[in-house]
């Protein structure tokens, strides 16, 4: 079964929160619907952030924050080779961080 | 609610630090003892971020009491990330307020030198969003990188703007015998010559080295007491006018507007009211400029100038040393230093010796109102406070 990431939907108002919350940003009520968030949106600003954490083996780490279709906003790991502002990018669930004793799973994006 | 006047400063120089993190905090504690002619205060409160993380030391506001002989009076640590400094003050402002202390000693410490840069970078990480941000690898360097590029796209900001706010912010560091970075730079060494991206190469692109503070260790130290011991001690009357705090989403990308900073202008708005200050009365500011663009971008949230406009004001020399406004006399955090507990109360050691007469060739003429902006997270803690000289 593929892995998804979930929003966190407001059954009282509808909104959509990612990451969760206990109460409700628009509302304030306390109950939510999980639904998976889409993997198509828009790049909406990104880095390429040469000092990465000490557990990552690379040299150049890109990241960037994408407004989902449904208008959700997550931060993700980027493979694009030459990112920009506005571009359509398209996310898969894949690991992006391991640790001594973990393989985390997060969403990484490429131009779509 | 009681006024509240500050009644002594002190501070370490701003650099590396091969001491042990309580005798810091001790050595600015003292210095500001003395500068206030007291011996006993009725409160202590330390401002600290990550001593349990990078020094394992955990209650150091006890340990501070202990070293320097002030048994029995209260003690607390209070953490709130980059801006523990100004909540602590925030903290000793109610509590001479509301009555409860005439005097309280306000120290905030860091020792973050103790670590490497990595481990220092990634224990400010630890700030972040674990499951949405933190996983990625991203780091408040990352974090400003991806602000900055939305801010350079939606306001016309350039890297030279950028630039600008570490030249000058150097500049005022070279006149402050406390600041961490001596280092005078140019525009020339660090953006224009074929040596400047070796010079000054990316970190979090758009933002290069230069646009970032260093890793320091630090301490200082302020003193609150009533109207009647501040004019006892003698020393121009300086009082804590306005104190102002707001909060936002953890994740930037929750924000409306991502290149907005609603808790740098809550927390000023805030601050000022309270004061009954108008942006327009301020003489001298410090903003948390931990990456060049925050300056650029607190300066129009606290309203100086309009959004999109600071960097205008900022190629007019307006904020420059002899300029209208200027902002972070100091060095900044840009080139003063950023120990993150000590900050916010270094902030305030630097207006209050502006607002008193005291900064020499730094000194800005008149100074009579002054504010700090410290920054909590990416913009999600922000506390602001409004210092006046009556």
């Amino acid at each position: 079964m593929e892995t998804r990431i979930l929003g966190y939907k407001c059954r009282t108002c509808g909104h959509v929160h990612y990451p969760n919350k206990a109460l409700c940003m628009k509302c304030g009520a306390g109950d939510f619907d999980t639904e998976p968030l889409p993997f198509n949106g828009t790049l909406l600003t990104y880095t390429e952030l040469y000092n990465p954490p000490g557990d990552f083996d690379v040299v150049k780490l890109p990241l960037g924050i994408v407004e989902l279709e449904n208008g959700v906003r997550m931060m993700g790991q980027l493979e694009i080779d030459h990112p920009a502002i506005g571009m359509a990018v398209k996310g898969r669930v894949d690991v992006v961080r391991r640790t001594k004793y973990d393989k985390i799973k997060g969403m990484i994006f490429k131009a779509a | 609610m009681r006024d509240v006047y500050v009644l002594g400063i002190g501070i370490t120089s701003f650099s590396r630090l091969e001491y042990p993190i309580v005798e810091i905090a001790a050595y600015s504690s003292v210095v500001a003892l003395k500068d206030a002619g007291l011996n006993r205060v009725d409160h202590v409160f330390v401002a600290n971020m990550g001593a349990a993380r990078v020094n394992h030391q955990t209650a150091l506001a006890s340990a501070l009491v202990d070293h320097l002989n002030l048994m029995p009076c209260g003690a607390e640590t209070i953490e709130n990330g980059p801006a523990s400094g100004a909540s602590a003050i925030k903290t000793g402002w109610m509590a001479v307020a509301s009555g409860l202390h005439d005097t309280v000693m306000v120290t905030g410490v860091e020792r973050m030198r103790e670590v490497n840069n990595l481990e220092a970078t990634d224990f400010v990480a630890s700030l972040t969003h674990p499951y949405a941000e933190q996983i990625y690898g991203v780091t408040l360097p990352a974090m400003a990188g991806m602000f900055a590029r939305l801010y350079m796209e939606t306001y016309g900001v350039t890297s030279r703007h950028l630039a600008m706010v570490a030249i000058k912010n150097h500049d005022n560091a070279m006149l402050n015998r406390f600041a961490h970075l001596h280092e005078k730079i140019s525009m020339e060494g660090i953006l224009d010559s074929n040596d400047a991206m070796t010079n000054n190469p990316f970190v979090a692109d758009p933002l290069r080295f230069y646009d970032l503070c260093p890793v320091s260790d630090g301490g200082a130290t302020l003193i609150l007491g009533t109207a009647e011991m501040a004019k006892k001690i003698g020393k121009p009357l300086i009082r804590l006018a306005g104190v102002g705090q707001a909060t936002d989403t953890h994740c930037v990308h929750e924000r409306a507007n991502p290149t907005d900073l609603l808790a740098v202008r809550g927390a000023a708005g805030k601050a000022m009211e309270m004061a009954g200050v108008k942006p327009g009365e301020i003489s001298v500011a410090e903003l948390h400029d931990a990456f060049t663009i925050l300056e650029i971008a607190e300066s129009e949230e606290v309203g100086f100038f309009k959004k999109g406009e600071g960097h205008i004001a900022l190629e007019e020399g307006y904020t420059e040393l002899g300029g209208k406004l200027p902002i972070n006399t100091s060095g900044g955090l840009k080139a003063k230093g950023h120990p993150v507990g000590a900050t916010g109360v270094g902030q305030a050691h630097e207006i209050v010796t502006q607002l008193r007469g005291d900064a020499g060739e730094r000194q800005v003429k008149n100074a009579s109102k002054g504010l700090t902006v410290n920054f909590g997270g990416f913009g999600n803690n922000v506390v602001s406070l409004v210092f006046v000289r009556e």
